[in-house]
């Protein structure tokens, strides 16, 4: 296997932090001979083969949010290596079309993406697509499973680039995918019977490869056996910290360092699961589920890390989903009035918001006391206000609610004849809100004043947020809310404060969705690599099939009661703003042997987490999702771009950015 | 695309056209005979199957229902690329909508597959009262454009089965079974033809 050398083109703008980076590989490294030699020769013997310019990759898979840069292939040593770097914000600050760089996307965003020196050894496969409509990609995927974001060729050009690479690397058409292709360095033995087994399986093992390949050529699979019994030393809890501090330092991600942290996350799990299942023990208020689960876990959880360290043979990685993953703490009941009113003071503030929010994160609210508790959840309430300071605020807000509600109401038959957009954004939610939740009582039956009064808020809503206006969705939203809260004002308001942070959810470039996505694949990359993989496989990386999920937050998935709880549960903020990630992926773990087994395919796959709705057990997926933003911790919280709703925006110049389509 | 093996055919329908025009509900009277009044909204896409007995031949739809609202139209072409075929929807009580259809024709015939059967469909067609677009402008349309055209109801359920049944009709059969490509269709003589053939 090549060389992995860490020298930095002259004219890279992130030299600096690429200096960080390889001081961070090079603690991985056993032969620091040869580097160092390289090192030190100046850029000596590298040969840049390729260069393309305009090489862009989306970081909210969005093209107005791209990220412009260089991709260059660099020969060193007869070794090819493949780099793309950013282009620098200061220079011009505006890419091929004269498009001012997106400043929501911070120095650090684009050196999270940045390509560092990637041997093609480690390359397992070249995804291609050239679609009629917009620009090419291309999808490196490396041997270790991982995949970089799609690299768009703004000036088209991926024919070339594999044109140049089939003069440099060994690539081969995949058979079962034209646009797939296969980089094996046939004079690598090891690289060769890696590529031979190209099961999902055999991830694990690959990792410890691609982790080694750079440190020089295994030659026989004791060799291999060696290095992956190293790995096992380098995932200790100590080295887990010590990088960790590293990265809080630089965000940049090296490859290897990625993968390392995968293989600790995975022990950390299984030392997690042990210590938790002995406290559970002694507390012994678990319940019989846990009991029986308590038989298998320890037993399993100690061997976990051997068998990914040791084993000679890929171990299966579906192994670690034997566990059952349930250990999240015991679930609550919920917040009554009589503890409720043990929060708050002589005077109505409460004192200490963060108890609160933890209690209701484990256990929700009484429906009887969620008029009052949703609007600190929400933020209409600062927790420190005193019970006059909410009555006269909720006066205030009342008419100036009336106000906001009477620039529609004043239009006349005649103006609304001449005002389009008015017309057809009523309309909009007039088709809406007779459709929305009729099922229930509070909603049902023919004129039913609760739908206008849906209607009157939504309308409202679109001219107090006149450029983000109504879309489908809000009216989901806005139901809970109002059936909570049984009046038209503070709905309104409660309503506008969850939209200060779902908005972005119906911004015309969904970029607040694609963030949400592209959070979600980083997040699932990192907590299920299999699934990952399988996802990568089937082409199922865009995790549309989570759209109506993360759009209006599992309304439609639970039943009416249980989004309520649901939602005051995310509202808490408790563990992260964005546990609904993480109750994703819980979700998809949940069904991820299904998913795997029954090898679905997108449509199918679509198809199964539309019909799932109504079946997902919330206590059991909210522990789920409880352990995995634990355990995920930092590592967790890197997947998540800045900014991803619903954290409030990042900056509130153009809130929403508007481009004027036909759209209303 | 449509694909055959022997006399079964899989193909990919996606449902286009203005919110409310009734896509769900034309899908869900197809699909499960139902019609709920005040069916909700479609967020993201929906996907369903049934399959149909066209003479000897059996057509399995992989049908694609989508959100109508213009805001989400950015994710229409991963619905309809590779569709086999298209019903694009509008309600004959909205000019609107009917203007709406109007554009997703120009989107599929500019991006879709050109061989994909699109059918144009005026939903709502027991609203005769409310009726704001005329059977004949839209017939029109579709003849300048190469449309097959249907009023329906999924309400009532006139010519619901029917137009997916045409379409099945209209899907072309010469593709050789699981061809990789799916792009390549027979011209219409060698397409009936073998119909004939496999029919005989």
């Amino acid at each position: 296997m090549q060389e992995a050398d860490l020298h930095d083109l002259s004219d890279d703008p992130d030299y600096a932090a690429s200096q960080q980076q390889a001081l961070g590989r090079s603690l991985y490294r056993s032969d620091s001979a040869k580097s160092t030699e390289m090192d030190s020769g100046g850029g000596g013997g590298s040969e840049t083969v390729y260069v393309k310019d305009n090489v862009a990759i989306h970081p909210t898979q969005y093209a107005s949010e791209r990220i412009s840069g260089r991709l260059l292939l660099v020969k060193r040593d007869s070794s090819l290596f493949m780099t793309w770097i950013p282009y620098k914000l200061s220079v011009g600050g505006t890419d091929s079309t004269g498009r001012s760089s997106n400043a929501g996307i911070l120095e650090k965003d684009r050196k999270l993406y940045t390509i560092k020196d990637v041997p093609l050894a480690d390359v397992h496969s070249i995804r291609r697509h050239t679609p009629t409509l917009g620009w090419q990609y291309i999808i490196v995927v490396l041997s270790s499973g991982l995949a970089f974001p799609p690299l768009y060729f703004y000036n088209g050009g991926v024919r070339e680039f594999l044109a140049t690479l089939k003069q440099h690397v060994f690539i081969v058409r995949s058979a079962d995918d034209a646009n797939v292709f296969l980089a094996n360095d046939f004079q690598d033995p090891l690289q060769k019977s890696l590529s031979s087994l190209e099961l999902p399986r055999v991830v694990s093992v690959a990792n410890g490869a691609t982790l080694h390949g750079s440190v020089g050529a295994l030659s026989s699979v004791e060799n291999s056996e060696r290095r992956n019994g190293d790995m096992q030393i380098a995932t200790s809890s100590s080295e887990y910290s010590g990088r960790n501090k590293h990265k809080l330092h630089d965000p940049a991600r090296d490859i290897s360092i990625q993968v390392l942290e995968k293989f600790s996350l995975v022990t950390k799990f299984a030392r997690e699961t042990t210590s938790h299942l002995f406290r559970e023990n002694h507390n012994n208020d678990s319940s019989i589920h846990e009991r029986k689960q308590l038989d298998h876990k320890p037993s399993s959880a100690s061997t976990d890390t051997q068998k990914i360290s040791s084993a000679p043979v890929a171990p299966d990685p579906l192994e670690f989903d034997k566990l059952p993953l349930i250990w999240g703490k015991q679930r609550q009941q919920p917040l009554d009035v009589k503890e409720w009113v043990c929060f708050l003071d002589a005077e109505g503030r409460i004192t200490d918001s963060k108890a609160l929010r933890k209690r209701i994160f484990y256990g929700g609210v009484e429906h009887s006391i969620r008029k009052e508790v949703w609007k600190f959840l929400l933020g209409y309430h600062p927790y420190d206000s005193t019970y006059a300071e909410r009555e006269y605020l909720a006066s205030v807000k009342k008419s100036e609610y009336e106000i906001i509600k009477s620039q529609w109401q004043s239009i006349s038959p005649a103006q609304a004849r001449r005002f389009t957009k008015f017309r057809e954004r009523k309309g909009l939610i007039e088709k809406d809100v007779v459709r929305t939740d009729r099922s229930i009582s509070f909603y049902d039956g023919d004129d039913n004043p609760n739908v206008a009064v849906l209607h009157d808020i939504l309308l409202t809503y679109s001219f107090y947020n006149f450029d983000l206006g109504y879309c489908q969705g809000m009216s989901d939203l806005l139901s809970p809310i109002f059936y909570v809260m049984e009046d038209e004002s503070e709905s309104f308001w409660c309503f506008v404060e969850l939209m200060e942070r779902l908005g972005p959810n119906f911004n015309r470039d969904q970029s607040g969705m694609h963030s949400q996505l592209f959070a979600l694949l980083k997040l699932v990359e990192l907590l299920d690599t299999p699934l990952h993989n399988y996802f990568s496989k089937t082409e199922c990386l865009n995790y549309f099939f989570c759209f109506r999920w993360l759009l209006i937050q599992f309304k439609r998935e639970f039943e009416y009661e249980e989004v309520m709880r649901l939602w005051e549960v995310l509202w808490t903020h408790y563990l992260s703003e964005h546990l609904h990630l993480y109750i994703c992926v819980a979700i998809l773990k949940r069904y991820r042997q299904k998913i795997m087994g029954e090898e679905m395919d997108f449509d199918t796959l679509l198809k199964f987490i539309n019909e799932l709705s109504g079946r997902i057990r919330l206590g059991d997926i909210l522990r789920d999702a409880e352990a995995l933003c634990v355990c995920a911790g930092e590592n967790g919280d890197a997947c998540i771009p800045p900014g991803t709703p619903p954290s409030l925006p990042l900056e509130t110049a153009s809130l929403y950015p508007q481009q004027d389509q036909d759209d209303i | 695309m449509a694909t055959m093996g022997n006399n079964n055919i899989n193909a990919k329908l996606v449902l286009l056209g203005d919110m409310g025009a009734g896509k769900s509900s034309l899908v869900l009277r197809f699909v499960k005979g139902q019609f709920l009044e005040f069916q909700e909204s479609t967020i993201g896409a929906a996907f369903f199957s049934q399959t149909l007995a066209v003479n000897d031949a059996t057509v399995k739809f992989e049908i694609w229902d989508t959100a109508g609202q213009e805001r989400y139209h950015s994710l229409a072409p991963m619905y309809y690329r590779g569709a086999a075929a298209a019903i694009i929807v509008y309600d004959i009580t909205s000019t609107d909508s009917f203007a709406r259809a109007k554009k997703w024709v120009l989107e599929l015939q500019k991006q879709g597959n050109p061989n994909m059967v699109t059918a144009l469909a005026g939903n709502k067609a027991d609203l005769e009262d409310k009726r704001k677009v005329t059977a004949e402008e839209a017939r029109a349309y579709a003849e300048e454009n190469d449309l097959f055209f249907m009023e329906t109801s999924a309400k009532t359920a006139i010519n619901v089965n029917d137009i997916f049944y045409e379409i099945a009709r209209k899907l072309p059969r010469a593709q050789p079974a699981q061809n990789p490509t799916g792009m390549v269709l027979a011209d219409r003589q060698a397409e009936r033809t073998r119909t004939s053939a496999c029919c005989s």
